[in-house]
């Protein structure tokens, strides 16, 4: 499959773009997105809220651990394979 | 019916965030002169007045900084500068101004201005040259994320125009409940549960089944378990994974590292390409979801009214919005080994065989490919143009497609 003529090589990112403490409000994406999930949180039942307080989160990696523990909420169920 | 096409089970749709078609790809017309990029004489006046030229210095990060403004009122801006705004044609010459309004900074403005050299985007660049690039994939709505994704996912906004939650409105379905309908196989990958999706307020709370994980993909690749449909969303922020790993957004957003998308934009095609199973029955469209604010010279055209759909002035800030025009155009790529090698798809450069595709051409490619009823569905939707028509004959040896390794 690759030969010496069609294998492109990709460069690695820089070892220090990594930032987790970017603040959220530079990125109108994740600040919505996370809009989204409290909207979603709160109409589940008290007994399943998160208790993380919505101001509390300032940053992606603030939003990374609180989005990943509403879609747990949602998730609810183990993936399946290929939608089957 | 071509033979690629009667090979076909499997199609795969990328989205990745906020980047032009110019931005990306524009310098690759001086590698083939069908691609419409830039010349290298494109300007943009900024508040002095002064054309600013458009730039091969885009960077990978740290330079479009702030976040460029890419919602309705500042797409507007950016499209209709100079004019009296619709149904006038769109100048393209407000893109420096808009970026002004946010930092006040005339120097800074002008990196609105910058494109990418074909080097530094290695995987976007060949796949462009390699298999069939659009000249004319615009975003479906002039503004933002959510509302631009809907189309992809429903073949219509429901009359948003922001970011905002959107309520699905009867009779109009997802394309992955019509697939379900019809008993085909269909899955959302996003990339794990930090990430999870932009789609969260009906897909993901209503259907949760429907959804995956980029790591489930690429197992679902090697093990031949790829549902006939796959939409798959990139990692959209900067997080630690399991064990403290560093996990770096993929989804080329600004400010996120664009090479951490190339990367993830290979894996993708890697993961597909190393099944040869998978590789001669899949397609597989990259496509990214608006402009982020970054400037393009192709005026977007009028569409078909998105009727009944109204956004209301409140959300434009203007007038009423009949989701008769598009947004700006966008990176799109459609990637087969039964493409022909330099495929370039003609868009509104050329009047007598151009074809403009938006985000709706997705659902509508996937209704016609797997036979769903193709009714109830938008107007958009049932306008949008279908692109499984561009896999031929002749399927090419491995040899002839690139493969990507990290270096």
């Amino acid at each position: 499959m690759a030969t010496p003529t069609n294998v492109v090589k990709i460069p690695k990112p820089s070892p220090g773009s990594f930032n987790k403490n970017r603040p959220l409000a530079k990125n109108t994406l994740i600040l919505n997105q996370v809009k989204h999930f409290r909207e979603m949180e709160m109409k589940l039942p008290p007994d399943q809220h998160t208790g993380i307080d919505g101001s509390s989160i300032q940053t992606e990696g603030q939003a990374a651990e609180y989005i990943a523990k509403v879609t747990k909420l949602l998730h609810g169920k183990t993936f399946t394979a290929g939608g089957k | 019916m071509s033979a690629g096409l009667d090979s076909l089970k499997h199609i795969v749709v990328l989205m990745m965030e906020n980047r032009s078609f110019d931005h990306m790809l524009g310098a690759l017309k001086a590698q083939n002169p069908r691609i419409n990029g830039l010349t290298g004489k494109e300007t943009n006046p900024d508040t002095t007045n002064e054309p600013v030229k458009v730039q091969p210095q885009a960077e990978f990060q740290s330079q479009l900084d702030p976040d460029p403004d890419h919602h309705f009122p500042a797409v507007n801006k950016q499209l209709f500068f100079g004019t009296n705004g619709p149904p006038a044609t769109p100048s393209m010459q407000g893109f420096v101004q808009s970026y002004f309004d946010q930092q006040k900074d005339v120097n800074h403005s002008h990196k609105i201005m910058y494109y990418f050299t074909p080097d530094k985007l290695p995987v976007l660049t060949t796949l462009a040259m390699n298999f069939a690039v659009f000249n004319g994939w615009f975003a479906s709505i002039p503004g933002p994320t959510i509302c631009n994704r809907a189309f992809a996912h429903y073949g219509t906004s429901f009359g948003s125009v922001t970011m905002d939650p959107f309520v699905v409105k009867a009779p109009f379905q997802s394309i992955y409940n019509r697939m379900q309908a019809a008993g085909r196989t269909v899955k959302l990958y996003y990339y794990d549960v930090a990430s999870s999706t932009m789609e969260v307020v009906n897909l993901l709370s209503n259907q949760p089944t429907l959804f995956g994980t980029y790591s489930q993909f690429l197992s679902d690749c090697t093990n031949g378990d790829l549902p006939e449909y796959s939409f798959i969303e990139p990692n959209y922020t900067d997080h630690e994974g399991d064990g403290g790993a560093e996990l770096l957004a993929s989804d080329q957003h600004p400010d996120h590292d664009v090479q951490s998308g190339e990367l993830f934009i290979a894996t993708i095609y890697n993961a597909i390409r190393q099944n040869p199973d998978l590789w001669k029955s899949t397609a597989l469209l990259v496509v990214y979801d608006e402009h982020g604010g970054i400037f393009d010279h192709v005026p977007p055209p009028a569409c078909v009214a998105d009727a009944p759909f109204v956004a209301p002035a409140s959300d434009t800030g203007g007038a009423p919005f009949a989701f008769d025009r598009l947004g700006v155009r966008v990176p799109a790529i459609l990637i087969s080994p039964w493409i022909a090698k330099g495929t370039v798809v003609p868009g509104t450069e050329d009047p007598a065989n151009g074809r403009v595709f938006e985000h709706a051409s997705i659902p509508a490619t996937v209704t016609k490919q797997f036979n769903l009823p193709t009714d109830p569905r938008s107007a958009r939707e049932k306008a949008a143009p279908t692109f499984l028509d561009l896999l031929g004959d002749t399927m090419r040896p491995d040899s002839d497609c690139p493969v990507f390794q990290e270096s």
